[in-house]
């Protein structure tokens, strides 16, 4: 058969009406291909020894797609004239219509440019010869690879970087809604890299998890091009998608994006654990000067028992990833799983697989209604912002997410054929999330905030009006999540006028009495109007470009101005309550008393003591030296005697003896125990990641005998004992305070007054609050 | 071939959009604005909270037509886009050279 033949056989496959996706149609196509530029190699009298003719890149992989370009190096011994053999070669290729991309090296031409180019070096690992002297690109790939192993230490960060470069510029292929198969994050590039990384002998890769996922991507992708024709480009549009499904053989676009979804979350997990183990093994290499991996391997094995940070309970840090301790068991610790997720997350480090695998295998169901502990570390899981996903992502690949919350199952990879979004539902409410924990120091619930802006939708993919059937999926899965009644009817609300806002600010005329007085007819109070406010603002962010700006951010400004003016102003400042037996208890009391009470899940300790200077920050320094966080605190004064009560939680293992937490008290109070001094000599303290900055405000009008200052922070250890030291410091007595901390997110509200029992005057006032917050920024 | 922009009140958008599609035309392009005539740059007081307005969120309707239905399509845009209240935006009219549907290469009136 004569070229034109060949070329014409290979059009034929290009457009042969009974094609069916697969490897086998590739092969074909690669087989076609080579048949053909044979044939011309023939016609230009390729000569036998001395040059060759060496397909590159997806070509010499043999996953040539119908558009692909065609990467051909003519490979030629020094010495060789071979520019009319090129000629001759390229020409009748370009004329034809199909897209080349060529070049003419020598073998160490090619490897210099291999040194220098990332994306060269990664095409010519999977050089083969199509015609001509094989001897050439074996000498070729071999040296190729002997580079490449012998510069993975340096190479293999750069590679890595380009990777998230790529990633930055292309997105998510799984939760793109119009994603690029090839260049987006999770893509068909990204199995080339990592089986790049795979032949540098650094680390191998799963490939069992790789295999599967790559092939559907690669058929999606062929069918794509045939969709399109020549030109064939590689993202997936919303107008794409109705045809190449059909071409695949599945019902409709929505079965092709979660295929597409599913197989790139995948992939994406492959490359997390994939250069998680790179940057392991290069760190040690780094610090022990060899690469080879079996014996770094073996060091790593070794280093194993050394270099274990705890981070939380069951929770520790080795190999700068978060694993379980050993005496972790998932078993009988079902909120492991989630205590787990917030550490890592909180800590801004990712979960080791085997540990993901652990946790989704062995996870015991959690309680019904869930544990406070459960909601709070859900909460800090979210609150740490961006460095949340990572770890949401982890479990989320092993199902975690569905399990917890059987609802959320059907959201995952769940497509939305809208074009204001630019995510898939379940990516979509996690963003909306992470914003909103970016934004949580607008609201005095930032717990509510966070949660509601995860479920806001979580109606969707299921038919139906979203909203209607969100609010009565809250409305069983809030109490669920151990939400009491108040907190669930709030989050109902957040699901059922997520909408409300946006759709007013920008429908109505704002200027009319009645567009206000619907509004506030529909909010429930200033509280859900100032969580609706800023959830629009997160929802708005987490859906697209296109959902957000200052001009739509400015009509929503001027609605909801408007209506907290309906409701007199901002949500009320609570007041701290007590009982009436706790009462009459701290006033029978004598010298410093505490008493250890456990409520359901939550830890309380009942302190009486007389009334003294910084008697607030030195007990919370007592309670940050025994390892106790302050999940809560009411502290009130009567007469010459304080009563307080706190809900703390042991940061590791058991509860102190409650004598030891007296005896430093009581050390404290008498001056024997220096506790600034203690808790400087402490251990450095955790890293924790702070999601946004933390406020501190005088709240004008809450009260008329006291200043009330109230802070809004990202938790960390001795937050507390900071906050009201500065306090102190400032000649300023600290009469009531409310401490609160909702996952990793803290309001404390304290009523100030000055030693002379009055209010603080204005600058007394302002000193106190850059006081505080110097100490918690400083 | 005319240019028609208005630029109207926010909320008017879908009485101007429905009106527009009930004479017939089947696209407009709409854009956030912003800025301020007669109305605009002043301290308003609502409710006992005084704030000051600088720039007021409007919207800008583009909309291209044929010559003849030129003064209808704007009649339409002001009956629909009228309160009766400061600040309701402004219409105008220029004239365009030619239109060039992008994807076929249509040109003239066939673009539109």
């Amino acid at each position: 058969m004569t070229a034109v033949d060949l070329f014409n056989e290979r059009v034929r496959l290009l457009t042969a009406p009974d094609w069916q996706a697969g490897e086998s149609a590739r092969a074909q196509l690669t087989a076609a291909t080579d048949r053909w530029v044979s044939a011309l190699a023939e016609f230009a009298q390729f000569p036998p020894e001395g040059v060759a003719l060496v397909a590159v890149g997806g070509y010499g992989r043999g996953d040539l797609a119908p558009g692909s370009d065609l990467d051909l190096l003519l490979l030629h011994a020094p010495g060789h004239d071979v520019s009319a053999l090129a000629d001759a070669m390229w020409y009748p290729i370009w004329d034809s219509g199909t897209r080349l991309d060529h070049s003419v090296r020598t073998v160490a031409q090619a490897r210099r440019l291999a040194a220098t180019d990332l994306r060269v070096m990664l095409g010519l690992l999977d050089a083969r010869t199509v015609v001509g002297d094989d001897s050439l690109t074996l000498a070729l790939r071999s040296s190729a690879l002997s580079d490449w192993r012998s510069l993975a230490r340096d190479r293999l960060p750069q590679l890595k970087e380009a990777s998230e470069q790529r990633a930055k510029q292309f997105g998510d292929l799984a939760h793109l809604l119009e994603p690029d198969l090839k260049d987006s994050s999770g893509g068909i590039r990204d199995v080339v890299v990592l089986r790049a990384v795979a032949a540098s002998w650094v680390a191998d890769i799963p490939h069992g998890l790789l295999a599967a996922p790559h092939e559907h991507l690669l058929n999606v992708r062929d069918a794509l091009h045939r969709s399109e024709g020549r030109g064939a480009s590689d993202r997936l549009t919303l107008q794409d998608q109705p045809v190449v499904a059909q071409l695949m053989g599945m019902a409709d676009a929505d079965e092709l994006s979660r295929g597409v979804s599913s197989a790139a979350r995948a992939v994406h997990y492959a490359g997390e654990v994939t250069w998680n183990r790179v940057d392991r093994v290069i760190r040690l290499a780094r610090a022990t000067g060899s690469i080879s991996s079996k014996s770094t391997a073996r060091r790593l094995e070794g280093s194993r028992a050394s270099g274990r940070t705890p981070l939380a309970e069951g929770v520790v840090v080795q190999d700068g990833e978060v694993v379980l301790s050993r005496d972790a068991d998932p078993r009988t610790d079902p909120v492991l799983v989630l205590r787990a997720a917030a550490a890592a997350a909180q800590a801004a480090l990712s979960l080791a697989p085997h540990a993901v695998q652990r946790l989704a295998n062995e996870s015991a169901p959690m309680p019904t209604p869930w544990p406070l502990e459960a909601r709070d570390n859900l909460v800090s899981l979210l609150g740490a912002g961006r460095n949340a996903l990572p770890v949401w992502e982890a479990l989320d690949q092993v199902n975690v997410w569905g399990t917890l919350i059987p609802e959320w199952e059907v959201l995952r990879s769940a497509p939305q054929r809208n074009a204001l979004h630019t995510y898939t539902v379940d990516r979509h409410l996690v963003e909306a999330a992470i914003e909103a924990s970016l934004l949580a120091r607008q609201v005095r619930r930032p717990d509510l905030l966070i949660i509601g802006a995860l479920l806001h939708d979580v109606g969707k993919a299921r038919g139906g009006d979203h909203t209607e059937i969100g609010i009565e999926i809250v409305q069983q899965l809030a109490p669920r999540m151990g939400f009491d009644e108040a907190d669930s009817a709030v989050l109902v609300d957040m699901v059922r006028h997520h909408l409300l806002l946006p759709d007013v600010a920008t429908r109505r005329d704002l200027d009319d009495p009645q567009t206000i007085a619907f509004v506030a007819d529909h909010v429930a109070d200033a509280q859900t109007l100032e969580l609706l406010a800023t959830l629009t603002r997160a929802d708005s962010l987490a859906t697209g470009p296109a959902a957000w700006s200052d001009w739509k951010g400015q009509l929503i400004d001027t609605l909801v101005q408007r209506v907290r003016a309906n409701f007199g102003g901002q949500p009320a400042i609570a007041e701290p309550t007590f009982s009436n037996e706790e009462l009459a208890w701290a006033g029978d009391a004598h010298d410093v008393d505490v008493v250890l009470e456990q409520r359901d899940t939550a830890t309380r300790l009942v302190i009486s003591t007389p009334d003294s200077v910084g008697l607030m920050s030195k007990t919370a320094g007592v309670l940050s030296l025994q390892r106790l966080a302050v999940r809560a605190a009411s502290t009130r004064t009567s007469g010459d005697r304080v009563l307080a009560v706190w809900t703390v939680q042991p940061a590791f293992g058991d509860l102190p003896p409650i004598e030891r937490v007296r005896e430093d008290l009581r050390r404290a109070l008498d001056g024997s125990l220096d506790v600034e001094k203690a808790l400087a000599q402490r251990d450095s303290e955790q890293r924790k990641v702070s999601a946004a900055p933390p406020t501190v405000q005088v709240v004008s009008g809450a009260s008329e005998r006291s200043t009330v200052l109230e802070v809004r922070a990202h938790d960390a250890p001795g937050l507390l004992y900071r906050v009201t030291a500065a306090i102190t410091a400032q000649q300023v007595d600290i009469g009531q305070a409310l401490v609160s901390t909702l996952g990793s997110e803290v309001v404390d509200v304290f009523y100030l007054r000055s030693a002379t029992g009055e209010p603080l005057g204005e600058n007394h006032a302002k000193a106190v609050q850059e006081a505080v917050l110097r100490a918690l920024t400083g | 071939m005319k240019l028609i922009t208005a630029i109207i009140k926010p909320f008017k958008l879908e009485d101007v959009k429905s009106g527009l599609e009930a004479f017939g035309l089947s696209g407009l392009t709409v854009s956030e604005a912003s800025g301020f005539g007669r109305q605009g740059g002043h301290t308003e007081v609502y409710r006992g909270a005084e704030y000051t307005v600088d720039l007021i969120p409007k919207v800008r309707i583009e909309v291209l037509v044929d010559d003849d239905v030129v003064d209808a399509v704007v009649d339409v845009i002001v009956a629909s886009a009228q309160t009766g209240k400061i600040g309701d935006g402004k219409v105008w009219v220029v004239p365009v050279e030619t239109v060039v549907r992008v994807r076929t290469g249509e040109r003239g009136s066939q673009a539109l």
